[in-house]
């Protein structure tokens, strides 16, 4: 029996009346220490202030507030909750619709409503028991060491055959951390050939996407969605590799699947009105960003980028035809939302303001050049770059306000900044035929291959020589830079002398003004931290 | 009629009105529940308590049973395997029905092999298929009920005994055709085994589906159940 009188408990219902019956039964277990929440807000908070043990919560709070699946991920993510606390999702109705849209973070348990005494005590126990077993993995996952999260796997499973069940997700996340990626290959396959989770599935098709196998990954990601069609997470997978395939068509399909599924889903609507933008589909982009937005509100994953979209959907959607009130209306405020919410951010403040004097165009010409004009001078203070997609749209719409000039200075730093990404080029080449934006890079591009394939067969003199001779033609190149750092760095900084690591930090401070959104940011952090110390 | 009335899907209109009538039920039971710990401890157990609770549960699991058809109907049925512990899954499944088996005086018991591995399973879709066989078997024992699991050529065998009557001969007889079941006298039992088959075809290993099989007789001497997982 579990010492129900140690344990603390935080109730999350915005019913009273359950909220109440549930501290019965607690009380009558003998649990004493019980602290009741009605929001999600206010769960994250005190979970901030207090370890606690148990944590029953409702999933649906209400709408427009955080629902039970955001709250764990914002747990999680944040760490405020250990692995070994015990997540309980208590539901009105069937779980079914939740367990879809929670792959990621899982609770330990579903509870639906009503459950009696009985259900609660055995639910609990066996969760304590189990998380018992497995308190190895759970205090390594904590300690966020993977390596040891693998040797608890091991170790549990070799003291009981039987637990290696329990351990195989653990496993395989510890593979993916550790970077061990054929194993982890070796190690999903054998699931899969044998009892297939949505989770395996999702977690090959990762794993062969990131090693560049796109069409391996399409299969695999093919076969989940038809074994699982009622994963939506399956259908994200899918569209990822559908776009880095240029289908972007078939890409917009299957979210499309996704978002019937589940329409809860920020970071779906968002990626999905984006794809719709680009297939200038732009009644279903306005609708997927709308949904983004007004999901968004209490979510962690809330973007400017819904914002930004849906104001250029709706513009493009009405195009020559111009716009009505109710469109303006809806234009102005999420433009405003967007501004207010983020008046640090340079890129933001620009781009919403060029999009704002866009849609008054024709209707205000004298305000449209006031806010142009205003971008522009916000843009030449900016300190960082803005990221690519971000970068096109702002010379594009330059363009469009008549300030042809200042559209093609930004494409010409866009092609020296991202020059090396041949989808940056070749949408750059769809704004402009100017030889010199388009053709300048060629030679520091060659370089900077060079460089790597010298990097890679251990010749680092010739491959800093290299990196060095592209970063002069193309001194705001992200690739070149970190490249260039990172060959600087590998014999470790000890070994650079003064010359050295003033050349890698210069590289590493022009490398910082990329965007955080840029994939290769984690990179430059890591490179950031060794060459200026933590 | 308008083009609107002619588009109305009438299978999604039940399924909605299903929905809201377990929402419903649930605050029903929940109020009901709460209101009983308010009685003095004489007037309790009384058997229309049994009834009451009884019902609940019958009403409860014919509409997540419902709920289930439907979605099986258009094929929007998640199923979401993993493994289970079994002690645990039959445990709670009586956990489940704890008042209406005290109220009705009906001991319940579980057993489970010890054959290595747990099993691998959608908890919450065999959990209402189990539900649905314990309800039925309340109904019909007369003092027990037995919840076994044990390993059958490599399959999963999830088995529900009861002491009652057992179930009726020509249903036995005609086992691959439950849905005639639905005609005869016993009512939603044909429903519910359909239903049952329905979902152990849904879990699947290397081409081997799970399968259902009704008997009488089995270790209580009334109806037995058994669900097969490969």
């Amino acid at each position: 029996m579990l010492a129900w009188n140690k344990k603390s408990f935080l109730i999350v219902d915005d019913f009273t009346d359950f909220r109440s019956s549930v501290r019965s039964m607690l009380r009558e277990l003998g649990v004493q220490e019980v602290d009741i929440a009605d929001t999600g807000e206010q769960a994250l908070r005190l979970c901030s202030q207090k370890r606690y043990d148990f944590i029953l919560h409702d999933f649906n709070l209400g709408d427009g507030k955080k629902n039970g699946q955001q709250v764990l991920e914002d747990l999680m993510t944040d760490k405020l909750m250990s692995h070994e606390s015990v997540f309980v999702m208590v539901t009105a109705e069937n779980s079914q619709a939740m367990v879809m849209s929670a792959l990621e973070w899982e609770p330990d348990a579903y509870l639906t409503k009503p459950f009696n005494r009985a259900s609660l005590a055995q639910r609990l126990e066996k969760i304590i028991q189990r998380k018992n077993l497995l308190k190895p993995i759970l205090q390594a996952l904590d300690r966020g060491k993977p390596a040891e999260v693998l040797a608890a796997c091991i170790q549990l499973t070799k003291q009981d055959p039987r637990f290696a069940p329990l351990c195989l997700r653990y496993k395989a996340d510890a593979l993916r951390d550790l970077n061990q990626h054929e194993p982890l290959e070796t190690f999903l396959k054998g699931i899969l050939a044998d009892r297939p989770q949505p989770w395996t599935y999702s977690a090959l098709g990762k794993l062969l996407f990131k090693r560049g196998r796109h069409s391996e990954a399409q299969v695999i990601y093919e076969q989940a969605v038809k074994a699982f069609p009622m994963m939506p997470v399956l259908y994200d997978g899918l569209a990822d590799v559908l776009v880095a395939a240029g289908d972007g068509k078939r890409a917009q399909q299957v979210l499309e699947d996704a978002v019937r599924l589940s329409p809860f889903a920020v970071r779906r609507q968002r990626l999905l009105g984006k794809l719709a933008m680009n297939n200038e589909d732009f009644e279903s982009a306005s609708k997927a960003y709308r949904h983004a937005v007004s999901q968004g509100q209490f979510s962690r994953f809330k973007d400017p980028e819904s914002n930004l979209g849906l104001a250029q959907a709706l513009i493009n959607k009405c195009g020559d035809r111009g716009l009505d009130a109710r469109t303006r209306v809806e234009i102005n405020q999420t433009l405003t939302d967007v501004t207010k919410e983020h008046t640090d951010d340079a890129g933001v403040q620009v781009r919403a303001r060029l999009i704002k004097a866009t849609s008054v165009q024709s209707s205000d010409p004298e305000m449209a050049a006031k806010l142009t004009e205003q971008a522009m001078a916000r843009f030449e203070s900016m300190d960082h770059f803005l990221s690519a997609d971000a970068a096109l749209a702002v010379a594009l719409q330059l363009k469009q306000l008549g300030q042809e000039d200042a559209g093609a200075g930004i494409l010409k730093i866009c092609a020296e900044v991202y020059g090396d990404d041949p989808v940056v080029m070749k949408n750059i080449a769809k704004q402009t035929d100017d030889p010199e934006i388009l053709g300048t890079g060629k030679v520091a591009m060659d370089l900077n291959l060079q460089g790597i394939r010298s990097y890679r067969g251990g010749n680092l003199a010739e491959a800093q020589d290299l990196f060095r001779r592209a970063l002069a033609l193309q001194p705001k190149n992200i690739s070149i830079a970190l490249n260039m750092a990172q060959s600087l760095l590998h014999l470790g900084v000890q070994h650079l002398g003064a010359a050295g690591l003033q050349e890698c930090q210069a590289c590493l401070k022009l490398v910082g003004k990329m965007p955080e959104t840029d994939s290769r940011f984690e990179r430059y952090q890591k490179l950031r931290s060794r060459a200026f110390g933590v | 009629m308008t083009d609107l009335d002619q588009g109305l899907d009438f299978s999604m209109v039940i399924a909605s009105t299903v929905h809201d009538m377990k929402n419903s039920l649930a605050n029903l039971m929940h109020a009901h529940g709460q209101w009983v710990t308010q009685l003095p401890e004489d007037q309790r157990g009384v058997p229309e308590q049994g009834v009451i609770n009884y019902q609940f549960a019958h009403l409860n699991s014919m509409l997540v049973q419902l709920l289930g058809l439907y979605k099986l109907g258009v094929n929007q049925l998640p199923l979401r395997p993993d493994y289970h512990e079994l002690d645990d899954f039959l445990e709670a499944q009586l956990a489940l029905h704890e008042e209406v088996l005290n109220s009705r005086g009906i001991v319940a018991r579980y057993e489970v092999d010890d054959f290595g591995l747990p099993g691998f399973f959608d908890r919450e879709l065999i959990g209402s298929v189990v539900s649905n066989v314990v309800v039925n078997a309340i109904r019909y024992a007369r003092k027990e009920i037995l919840l076994s699991a044990g390993e059958v050529d490599g399959q999963l065998v999830i088995t529900i005994n009861d002491d009652g009557p057992g179930f009726p001969a020509q249903l036995v007889e005609n086992q691959t055709d439950y849905v005639l079941g639905i005609n005869q006298h016993s009512g939603s039992t044909g429903l519910g085994l359909y239903f049952a088959a329905r979902i152990a075809r849904q879990h699947q290993r290397q081409g081997a589906r799970g399968r259902i099989e009704i008997a009488n007789g089995g270790e209580l001497g009334g109806g037995k159940f058994s669900i097969y997982l490969p």
